[in-house]
């Protein structure tokens, strides 16, 4: 399994707010154990589909400080199941925003039903940490879609 | 002078509350930090421990740390110096 947990933009404000979808394909090869019969999304992947959409809500804006990093989950709780199949919209909106931390709060709904909820602590990592032309796909796809 | 006022004067804590408060900035139990515990004897005083103290103080005082005073913090002493000089701590 890659680690993108964002399929798609929706809409995004440069350090303020996002929304975004991830649908987990019912073929995931962790289904089979999580639960063998009642296979659902697990907590962690959604909180981590909330921080990959919040991350991008701040990367947008393209500081020096460089790309956000979950660091803390200050809470988090999940309320529904998430099935196979099913596509998650993902709001972030950014509640702190500073050179060095970065604070969102986050929720997830499944058909206009809120299914999970998590307010998370962000660091940032200079770019140049990561690998020569890392870059965000999905972010920048929508960038320039904006920019057209 | 009057009483202080405005949004620092609800959230001026006193030892014990700030105590507690630290403990729950670095994810301690109650009762184990003390006004002479030094940052080393603190597990969750490390690299992500003083970025959530930046955050908390930020968010509950609006205290700005300087670098000075992050590279000079070697224990809650210090911490209460800061807090003691923003007005957000009282007593001895």
């Amino acid at each position: 399994m890659r680690f993108i947990l964002v399929d798609r933009i929706v809409s995004l404000e440069p350090g303020l707010r996002v929304v975004a979808t991830r649908r987990v394909p019912p073929d995931e090869e962790f289904f089979q154990d999580h639960f063998p019969g009642f296979p659902v999304v697990p907590g962690v992947l959604l909180t981590e589909m909330m921080g990959q959409a919040a991350a991008k809500a701040l990367d947008a804006e393209r500081r020096p400080r460089g790309k956000a990093m979950l660091a803390k989950i200050l809470s988090a709780s999940f309320r529904q199941w998430v099935r196979p199949g099913d596509e998650t919209l993902l709001h972030a909106e950014i509640t702190a925003n500073t050179d060095s931390y970065a604070n969102a709060e986050c929720r997830a709904e499944v058909n206009g039903q809120g299914v999970a909820q998590a307010k998370l602590f962000f660091s940032f990592m200079p770019i140049d940490s990561f690998a020569a032309g890392f870059r965000d796909a999905v972010l920048d796809d929508f960038l320039a879609r904006q920019a057209r | 002078m009057g009483e202080q006022e405005g949004p620092l004067a609800a959230a001026i804590m006193n030892i014990e509350q700030a105590l507690e408060w630290i403990a729950e900035v670095f994810e301690e139990s109650p009762g184990r930090i003390v006004t002479t515990t030094l940052r080393k004897e603190i597990p969750g005083w490390d690299s992500l421990g003083t970025l959530s103290l930046i955050a908390a103080l930020d968010e509950r005082f609006d205290i700005h740390l300087s670098e000075q005073d992050i590279e000079g913090m070697q224990g809650v002493g210090d911490l209460f110096e800061i807090l003691r000089r923003q007005g957000a701590l009282q007593g001895a």
